[in-house]
């Protein structure tokens, strides 16, 4: 038992879950607020489930965003359609996040590189323009208002309200713990080993006998799953869900995000990357209108200067090779 | 039921979109069979030409606007480059993110210069209004843009089949290693053709400007089609991002009659089909990129 826990205080995640245990009652004195910490959360899980794809099998996806609004629409028509709560809905997010990821999955599973990118992008957008058009399940241009944070708990044993912010806050710092540890899992199993094997070599994965197009169908289908669960936790945090939450800059800033912070050399990047970007993007759209001109120049930026994200700076040696659990 | 007469023309609109596309298609492909760069910049080069049609066409006229527009989108495209060379022989994803940076960058550029409102242009004079054909009426100027975007897409493959520097730059989509053996300066050449594709995409700009409303967000009108022709097409076919544009753009306008609403989804379906039957698009071959 002493042993589990010293090992587990040693762990660089349980450093990371500390910080943002306590990072609501940081913020109000950097001039943060809480909703920020909400949506770097949100958007740490969805960066993390994305790095899976991007990089741990290295595939290039430029259309994630589709399954992070496929989340939050899920979400927001079970939840007022048919089941009123948090789970059931939350659930239902990630079902279908997975299943529409599955079955882009099976078209571009055989690809890499820029046919991986373009054929993404393709589908992505394609989801955008049915969430545009089809009404009476989006809302269309209107979007789905009126989605409420109800109190999650066990019914007669505990019940947590999570309408205010700051309760809502540890609701999904509760989810985010949970799926931080089941990517790091993941990424540590053999099935993660396998994925980092294809992006390091494909033709020598497959030669050594892995079925590698259904590793990266299955990538693909579980990195959608995490958006999913995302998309849903987006649209509470917003009480709405709009067409815009697919739009394809989402599908760009969730790549940023993890080249950013670093997630081609290191698990904690995307993380990073996610509170790096939130934050530069609250920063900047006060100060101007004009805030794309500058996110623009910003990725042009990033991509010439620190291609690895930041974190590489703090490993030269291992970031020039890749993910640093592949070599432990 | 529409009438016979409707579904000709919405066919003969089909097809002139489908040149139009394919025209934007080839310029975007130019650069991702040389550069191995998708180059998520184009379609809004693309609304950059039509903007400068938009304020250069009532000072100095139609086909002067015509010449400067897409040299000007190719300067742009010149200096962008110096970016974007920065990712060359990268993974796919760096060059993808640059230009989807710059993208960005120059489409809020157009909001700070022209606003965000939408505006748009009139056809040309000597090819406004309708032309007849028995009981057929038909935009003069459509036809005038088919024939346009026809020719221009004839004088790329002449450029590029019949000429040494198209023979270069052919030679550089296949094997770049060799083609710097032989002593050619590929860093020129990829500045040169990044400029061309550029242009390209300006021009197409210019003669869309009529049809299209002018708006900042007009760019990713234009891109995506480009990206469905190549995959439909094949990347690095030039005849089947032709192919390909005149698909997209007639199963496009053939829907528009049928189901208003989902004329913009049917091109990702057909993508999807063709995808399934033949994986590499319908003239597409092995390649690097894959």
């Amino acid at each position: 038992m002493k042993k589990m826990v010293s090992a587990a205080i040693r762990h660089p995640l349980f450093w990371v879950f500390v910080f943002f245990l306590f990072l609501p009652y940081i913020l109000p004195f950097v001039g943060g607020y809480t909703y920020l910490g909400v949506e770097v959360l949100i958007w740490a899980i969805f960066a993390l489930g994305f790095n899976l794809v991007l990089g741990y099998t290295g595939l290039p996806s430029f259309g994630h965003g589709a399954f992070f609004g496929v989340g939050a629409f899920a979400l927001a028509n079970m939840q007022l359609r048919l089941i009123k709560g948090m789970w059931i809905p939350l659930l239902a997010g990630v079902v279908f996040a997975a299943f529409f990821g599955a079955l882009v999955a099976l078209f571009v599973a055989k690809k890499r590189g820029i046919y991986f990118a373009l054929l993404t992008i393709a589908f992505s957008q394609m989801f955008w323009f049915i969430s545009w058009g089809w009404d009476s399940v989006t809302g269309g241009e209107d979007g789905i208002a009126g989605i409420d944070r109800l109190p999650v708990g066990i019914p007669g044993l505990f019940s947590f309200d999570t309408s205010e912010i700051l309760h809502f806050y540890y609701f999904v710092y509760f989810l985010f713990v949970v799926c931080a540890i089941l990517i790091w899992i993941i990424v540590h199993s053999p099935f993660g080993r396998t994925l980092q094997a294809i992006r390091f070599n494909e033709t020598r994965a497959k030669c050594i006998g892995y079925n590698t197009a259904f590793y990266k169908w299955m990538a693909f289908t579980l990195s959608a799953a995490f958006a999913g669960l995302a998309g849903g936790l987006y649209a509470l945090a917003r009480n709405a869900a709009f067409s815009d939450i697919m739009h394809w800059t989402q599908s760009g800033n969730v790549l940023l995000m993890v080249l950013l912070g670093g997630g081609l050399t290191s698990f904690f990047g995307p993380i990073l990357g996610a509170a790096v970007f939130l934050v530069l993007r609250d920063l900047f759209s006060t100060l101007t209108e004009h805030w794309y001109l500058i996110y623009g120049l910003l990725i042009m930026f990033v991509i010439v200067f620190i291609p690895e994200g930041i974190l590489s700076f703090f490993k030269k040696e291992e970031g020039k090779r890749g993910l640093l659990v592949f070599r432990k | 039921m529409p009438s016979f007469l409707e579904f000709q023309t919405q066919l003969l609109n089909g097809f002139v979109l489908g040149l139009l596309y394919a025209l934007i298609a080839l310029g975007f492909m130019l650069i991702l069979g040389v550069m191995e760069v998708i180059n998520f910049s184009h379609g809004i080069l693309f609304a950059w030409g039509a903007y400068f049609a938009l304020t250069l066409r009532p000072i100095v006229g139609f086909w002067p606007a015509l010449l400067i527009s897409p040299i000007f989108v190719g300067f742009m495209g010149l200096i962008l480059e110096f970016a974007v060379r920065r990712s060359y022989g990268k993974d796919p994803l760096f060059g993808l993110l640059l230009t989807f940076g710059s993208a960005m960058a120059l489409e809020e550029v157009i909001r700070i210069i022209w606003s965000a409102t939408g505006y748009s242009i009139a056809a040309p004079k000597f090819v406004a209004g309708p032309i007849v054909f028995g009981p057929i009426f038909y935009s003069k100027y459509r036809l005038f843009l088919a024939a346009l975007a026809a020719l221009l897409i004839v004088l790329t493959w002449l450029f590029l089949e019949k000429t040494p520097y198209g023979a270069v730059i052919k030679a550089g989509a296949s094997d770049s290693e060799m083609v710097m053996a032989l002593g050619i300066d590929l860093k020129k050449m990829r500045w040169f053709v990044f400029g061309l594709g550029s242009a390209l995409a300006g021009i197409a700009g210019v003669i869309a400007a009529p049809l299209w409303s002018i708006k900042p967000t007009m760019g990713l009108e234009a891109i995506m089609p480009a990206f469905v022709v190549v995959v439909i097409g094949g990347v690095g076919s030039f005849w089947g991002a032709v192919i390909g544009g005149l698909m997209v753009g007639i199963v496009t306008g053939v829907s528009v009659m049928f189901m208003p609403r989902t004329s913009q989804i049917v091109m990702y379906i057909l993508m999807a089909i063709i995808v399934l039957i033949r994986p590499r698009g319908l003239m597409g071959e092995k390649s690097i990129l894959e």
